[in-house]
């Protein structure tokens, strides 16, 4: 597999103060997103899995430079984003676009689709108006939508609908890279796998790379090569899908993937229940942070923190675990 | 394509707002006074509004004075064009005026020897309302009174609301010491004691109309920052502001493409009392005496005469009358548009 990189994320984090008392000073730490590494070739898709408040949204906003990141390299095409002056980033921005989670909440319920999918062309000056319109049809055209769409609201659209449009403002100006925040999390399963097919038959036809978040392992194998996990701010595991799901190390994972439902009554599976509640990223435990819930946990896990670290030399398999060589086969 | 769209959240606000019925009637019954006051010199003048004298017509509404001397008076000042209907009428000659319903202006006293004003309403005279205490129609008094009166109010919104939105935006938008040094500013500025500052700056120049919506608004633009403020902090946390900016969309282009339209409610649901609060200041600065100087037609000095002449009670009965009947309309229209906006009701789509 060669290796053409065209986002490379190193030691990512993203601290918020919390702050109190009278003078307002900073009396905690919230460690939303704790040091986060990965590589995304060329045309792949990298899925990123957690629970909910794991920091997965918190890292897709942090590599667009929505928020300011405390720390960290973003390398989007050979270039540094993190510290790119204003005027770059504007540019930049077109290659690298986002699709959010809540269609409602990510289309202005007060532009017509045709404003609303005419805007990126506007914010970077492309084309005349009726150059515009008729790109608007196109993109209509691309996620399989009528083009009478264009003057009516995106409330009058269904909740699938109302994804596609916000994926067709997202590939408008042609992007790179692709970031998908829980794009199918608020649709009905049977839409789901409707709005994924139509991801990855852009990705194929427009030459995308695709950042994919989700919480549902389901939908992530479906689309990505690999996966990471993430747990707390951090990354437990990374390998390619089909491994990860056939050879799941970190227990967290194997926990994860312990839970999905198998359409089978049949079946008995044995659940690695997990016990406990996800710790607050305010006061992370000490160690590592799974330790607490973990229940193969020995004394170094709540006194060192363990590294992400490749497994049998594999530099695409990683595992953040003290104990994982008794996990491997 | 239509060119000018409304939105069908729009279309459903105006919907609800003409349900409310007293709103929707207030709002029709002040917009046509509004631009009925706009050309209230066809219906309260003293010019006439069309004079034929020797087969030739004149229009002595608008435009420059005419001499007396040109309808065969024995003067070169303004023609009082009563006095030459009385004429005409006399010589019973083809000739003839044609007088507005209210042939006064504002600042003419209607004096005859004899006769002390202030004098009780009279249809003889056409002094509808009576005169006041130097002998000016009160009909008219009231009439340029309320133009000046509303739009006094009207510019002080728009500014007040050009300035507070900006402000109020930018704070949410920007947060941080921005918005921290502005709301200290604000908090400072507001304890600033407006009557006094008014007081001395009317002690130093005389003020005039222009002046004194550009006193009035250093003092009064901070109300609307704090709303926008709040507003502007909730919108721009939302994905669709994420996505514009994700696509590069500047401050400028998010703040009126995105966050204004959005938060309009908030600004349209405070504009009829923002009205409201326009005149009553005027008319209470007038009242005091430090509004704008006489002979100006103002409410607040009507007020003032009509409640030092008690014993003449159409001064004070027509003004308070004027004032009561504009402000509850004010009010009623208020009403409606808070109805219209009313979140609970936004949810649902017909």
């Amino acid at each position: 597999m060669s290796k053409d990189v065209l986002l490379r994320v190193k030691d990512l984090k993203m601290h918020y103060p919390i702050r109190g008392g009278v003078l307002f000073r900073q009396v905690a730490t919230n460690f939303a997103v704790d040091g986060i590494s990965f590589e995304i070739n060329r045309g792949e898709t990298l899925g990123i899995v957690g629970e909910s408040g794991c920091g997965k949204s918190t890292v897709a906003k942090a590599i667009l430079r929505l928020y300011e990141p405390t720390s960290g390299e973003v390398e989007f095409d050979g270039r540094d984003i993190i510290n790119m002056p204003k005027g770059d980033l504007r540019e930049i921005r077109k290659e690298m676009q986002i699709i959010f989670q809540d269609p409602m909440e990510s289309l202005n319920s007060r532009h017509t689709v045709g404003t609303i999918l005419e805007e990126p062309y506007v914010i970077h000056g492309i084309g005349s108006r009726a150059d515009r319109r008729k790109w608007v049809v196109d993109l209509l055209d691309k996620v399989g939508l009528q083009s009478d769409a264009v003057d009516r609201f995106p409330h009058e659209f269904s909740g699938g609908q109302r994804q596609r449009i916000g994926i067709a403002r997202a590939i408008a100006l042609n992007p790179k890279l692709l970031i998908c925040d829980e794009p199918v999390s608020a649709l009905d399963v049977s839409i789901q796998s409707q709005i994924l097919n139509l991801l990855v038959d852009l990705q194929r036809e427009l030459d995308l790379t695709l950042l994919f978040i989700a919480h549902d392992l389901a939908v992530v194998k479906h689309v990505s090569d690999r996966i990471a996990v993430m747990y707390l701010g951090k990354i437990v595991e990374m390998n390619e899908a089909e491994k990860l799901y056939s050879h799941p190390v970190h227990p967290y994972t194997r926990a994860l993937l312990s839970s999905i439902p198998v359409p089978d009554p049949e079946k008995k599976k044995v659940h690695d229940v997990l016990t406990g509640e996800v710790p607050s990223p305010i006061n992370p435990p000490a160690g590592c942070h799974f330790h607490a819930r973990c229940p193969y946990a020995e004394e170094k896990c709540s006194k060192d923190r363990p590294e992400l670290k490749p497994v049998k030399d594999n530099p695409n398999w990683l595992v953040s675990c003290h104990l994982m060589d008794n996990f491997i086969n | 394509m239509a060119l000018i769209q409304f939105s069908p959240l729009t279309l459903k606000t105006f919907k609800r707002f003409r349900s409310v019925k007293r709103g929707y009637w207030s709002a029709i019954i002040i917009i046509s006074l509004i631009l009925l006051s706009l050309v209230a010199e066809v219906f309260v003048n003293s010019r006439a509004l069309m004079v034929s004298y020797e087969g030739e017509w004149y229009f002595p509404t608008y435009g420059a004075i005419i001499p007396g001397d040109v309808f065969g008076l024995d003067y070169q000042y303004e023609t009082n064009y009563r006095d030459l209907k009385q004429k005409f009428n006399d010589e019973d000659s083809d000739n003839w005026v044609l007088l507005p319903p209210v042939p006064y202006n504002a600042f003419e006293t209607d004096l005859t020897v004899g006769n002390y004003p202030p004098n009780a309403p009279s249809f003889e005279t056409q002094h509808y309302l009576g005169t006041d205490t130097v002998g000016r129609d009160i009909v008219a008094r009231l009439v340029y009174g309320f133009r000046i009166a509303i739009f006094f109010s009207l510019f002080l919104l728009i500014c007040n609301y050009v300035v507070g939105t900006a402000i109020g935006c930018l704070m949410g938008y920007w947060g941080g010491a921005f918005d921290l040094l502005f709301q200290r500013l604000i908090e400072i500025w507001s304890n600033i004691p407006f009557l006094y500052v008014i007081m001395i700056i009317a002690s130093i120049i005389v003020p005039n109309f222009w002046s004194l919506v550009i006193v009035m608004l250093m003092f009064s633009w901070m109300s609307m920052t704090w709303y926008m403020r709040t507003a502007t902090y909730k919108e721009k946390e939302r994905e669709y502001v994420m996505a514009s900016r994700a696509l590069g969309a500047g401050t400028a282009r998010i703040i009126f493409h995105h966050i204004i339209p959005n938060t309009v409610s908030i600004i349209i649901t405070f504009i009829p009392f923002s009205v409201a609060g326009g005149i009553t200041a005027l008319t209470s600065l007038d009242f005091l005496g430090f509004g704008l100087p006489p002979p100006t037609p103002s409410w607040g000095e009507l007020l003032r005469q009509g409640i030092d002449n008690l014993q003449s009670p159409w001064i004070v009965s027509s003004i308070v009358m004027s004032m009561v009947l504009v402000l509850t309309m004010v009010t009623f229209i208020g009403e409606a548009i808070r109805e219209a906006y009313d979140p609970k009701k936004h949810t649902i789509y017909e």
